[in-house]
């Protein structure tokens, strides 16, 4: 073998090796995987939260505290624990379906279309909120605006545009994401390019074994001091939740246990 | 026949003898026929606008469903589309347009705000002449074809979801396999329909991007069809229910009770009112036919000293009521034809809109003369006005000379 084919060959392999991290960071910069993951991560494969719920107006406040679990992007059940007035109500939602249980009627509605844009136990989540948490994910595509410098962490600022038949009143979201998965803020636009409403990290800690955004609000911006905080008080990741978990008859019969690993 | 012309000249000398009195009761019979045809008219009018709108307002002269679908108009009850004999009869003369829709309660929303509406898909050109929509786009554009990717909604109904032409709207609704069914729309124009409230209820898409949103296969929600002649209805559709077996065929008049009632009430509000301006106008009448015959004591008395037997003096006096109604029954008429014509452009309500669209009229009313009522208020004024001036004629000719002559 020659000098001059070897020196070649090693020239094509340093190319190579050069594309090849090239498209690694391009991967790693790519806006959709980083919304993915986000979500991802917010969600994990499956968990168990504790979260207290703070529903805000001018002239009076409202707390709840509920238990919830998630499995994948689709999955997921809610039950009330206090105030006593709504103990026991439940919300279960799987795949696109979505069901609530009243226990002062003792009966399980599943949702109808008409109800989906109505607001969720009074709070600034509607029940579209709720079923459509993973629609970021498949319904828009997005772009990289720029990335910040925040506590030593990039930020990701991310616009997402809806598809054009995609089911999305939005004109545009805008996301803010950590390098480290944690979904910042979301603020969502109108047609005209004005924000609506916004979800944003209030706290960040670290829960169930991980850094997490333990406290987040959402509040609409056209309407001052109409907010709703969401406040992580347990959580736990990776449960193995069996299939009974997600079932109109662990909605009405709430059975105990799938709160730990 | 002599006698009968002396009585003619003596009735027609009287009246033209008290000039004041004879206008008064002529102003009198023609301001009450005058308002009986024009009440009539403006009330015809609306009965028209009524019907009118309920056969415009998506429900063509019938409509074919499947069973159930009037008691619940939702997916589950929707039919396949016309099978051949159905649209071998469709191919027929008597029809003027026809067209398939789905039609189904839907929500739409906006970023501001959400409404309940009944989601429409059409086949644009089949709508012409058969539904009001065709015509109606007020900004943007009309569909194109049965797949058109856009929507079409009420200018009221956008300014309460705060949108417009080129934005976004969301529609959902459920899916024939139960799940929730729901796409994005761009906004292509804006329609302005009659009534407020059609604005609020509809929104219209092409059929076929509906079907495919609403899994609904090749079915359909309903068949519309409007006819030449309204009157060829009912042998249309026994025709039409022999053809479609097993579906659910209804005349407009079943879809749109409402309407049917409303012309209803028309028809005995115009007589009710008819009577009220009679029974008005009759005591008038009475009176002044009453005093005349007063005033005139010692004249019938001459008369009939003369010679004159009562049953003439009688015939005189109903002569004179007939000329008077005669001639007031043709100034009311004329009165009339006049009003109506100056306000042959309609009538604009658009200041009362809301509180005439609680009485199902439109923007715009027509009054519209009917012939038979017409007839019908002169008829009614001038027979029933001769009937009632026998009874100052009988008190007339009860006058007997010596009394007469000898009173003051």
């Amino acid at each position: 073998m020659t000098r001059s084919l070897r020196s070649g060959l090693v020239a094509l392999a340093l190319i190579l090796a050069a594309f090849g991290a090239l498209k690694a960071t391009a991967a790693a910069d790519d806006p959709a995987t980083i919304v993915k993951g986000a979500i991802d991560y917010w969600r994990d494969v499956t968990s168990y939260t504790v979260v207290e719920m703070t529903v805000h107006r001018p002239d009076w406040e409202r707390a709840s505290l509920m238990r919830a679990w998630t499995r994948g992007e689709k999955d997921s059940l809610v039950r009330f624990v206090k105030p006593a007035r709504d103990a026991g109500s439940a919300t279960l939602k799987v795949g696109d379906d979505m069901w609530i249980f009243s226990p002062k009627l003792n009966r399980v509605i599943k949702l109808p279309f008409s109800m989906m844009a109505q607001s969720w136990m009074g709070s600034d989540f509607s029940y579209n909120d709720l079923a459509k948490s993973d629609q970021i994910i498949h319904n828009f595509t997005h772009r990289l605006v720029k990335t910040d410098k925040q506590d030593g962490h990039a930020v990701y600022v991310i616009e997402s545009t809806p598809l054009p038949n995609a089911p999305v009143i939005w004109g545009k979201e805008r996301l803010r994401i950590r390098d480290d998965h944690l979904l910042l803020e979301e603020t969502f636009f109108d047609q005209d390019g004005k924000p609506v409403k916004r979800l944003s990290a209030v706290k960040i800690g670290r829960l169930g074994g991980k850094v997490y955004v333990t406290s987040m609000r959402m509040e609409k911006l056209d309407e001052a001091d109409h907010w709703t905080e969401i406040t992580y008080r347990k959580a736990s990741f990776g449960l193995s939740l069996p299939d009974a978990v997600f079932t109109l008859s662990n909605l009405r019969n709430p059975r105990p246990g799938w709160e730990r690993p | 026949m002599a006698r009968l012309a002396l009585l003619l000249r003596l009735a027609r000398r009287s009246v033209l003898r008290n000039r004041r009195r004879t206008l008064i009761i002529l102003v009198a019979i023609s301001v009450a026929l005058w308002a009986m045809i024009f009440f009539a008219a403006l009330t015809r009018g609306w009965e028209n606008d009524v019907v009118h709108n309920a056969i415009f307002t998506l429900t063509g002269h019938l409509q074919v469903h499947a069973p159930g679908y009037r008691d619940d108009p939702s997916v589950d009850h929707s039919m396949k589309p016309p099978n051949a004999t159905v649209a071998q009869l469709l191919a027929g003369t008597e029809v003027a347009a026809w067209g398939t829709r789905v039609r189904v309660p839907a929500v739409v929303m906006s970023e501001h705000d959400t409404a309940g509406v009944t989601l429409v898909g059409i086949d644009p050109a089949a709508e012409r002449g058969l539904s009001f929509i065709a015509d109606a786009v007020h900004t943007g554009r009309y569909l194109d074809s049965p797949d058109d990717r856009g929507i079409l909604i009420g200018r009221a109904l956008a300014d309460r979801l705060g949108t417009g032409v080129g934005k976004r709207v969301v529609v959902m609704s459920q899916a024939a396999d139960h799940s929730v069914a729901d796409r994005g729309f761009r906004v292509v124009g804006l329609f302005e329909g009659d009534r407020e409230a059609t604005e609020m209820a509809y929104v219209f898409v092409g059929r076929r991007t509906a079907m495919t949103m609403l899994k609904l296969g090749s079915r359909v929600s309903e068949l519309a069809v409007m006819l030449r002649d309204r009157r060829q209805l009912p042998a249309f559709l026994a025709r039409l229910r022999t053809a479609a077996s097993g579906l659910d065929v209804q005349p407009w008049t079943t879809l749109e009770p409402m309407a049917q009632a409303m012309v209803a009430l028309g028809q005995a509000w115009i007589w009710m009112f008819f009577v009220v301006m009679y029974v008005a106008m009759a005591f008038g009448l009475v009176n002044t036919m009453l005093m005349a015959v007063m005033e005139r004591t010692r004249e019938f008395g001459m008369l009939q000293a003369l010679g004159m037997r009562p049953r003439l003096i009688l015939i005189q006096v109903v002569f004179e009521s007939c000329f008077l109604l005669a001639a007031g029954a043709a100034a009311g008429i004329g009165l009339a034809a006049g009003t109506l014509s100056l306000l042959h452009g309609g009538i604009n309500l658009s200041i009362l809109a809301q509180g005439a669209e609680m009485w199902g009229m439109g923007k715009v009313i027509y009054p519209a003369a009917a012939v038979v009522d017409v007839i019908g208020a002169t008829a009614l004024v001038v027979v029933l006005g001769v009937f009632s001036s026998l009874y100052p004629a009988w008190r007339a000719a009860r006058r007997v000379p010596i009394e007469a002559i000898t009173r003051n």
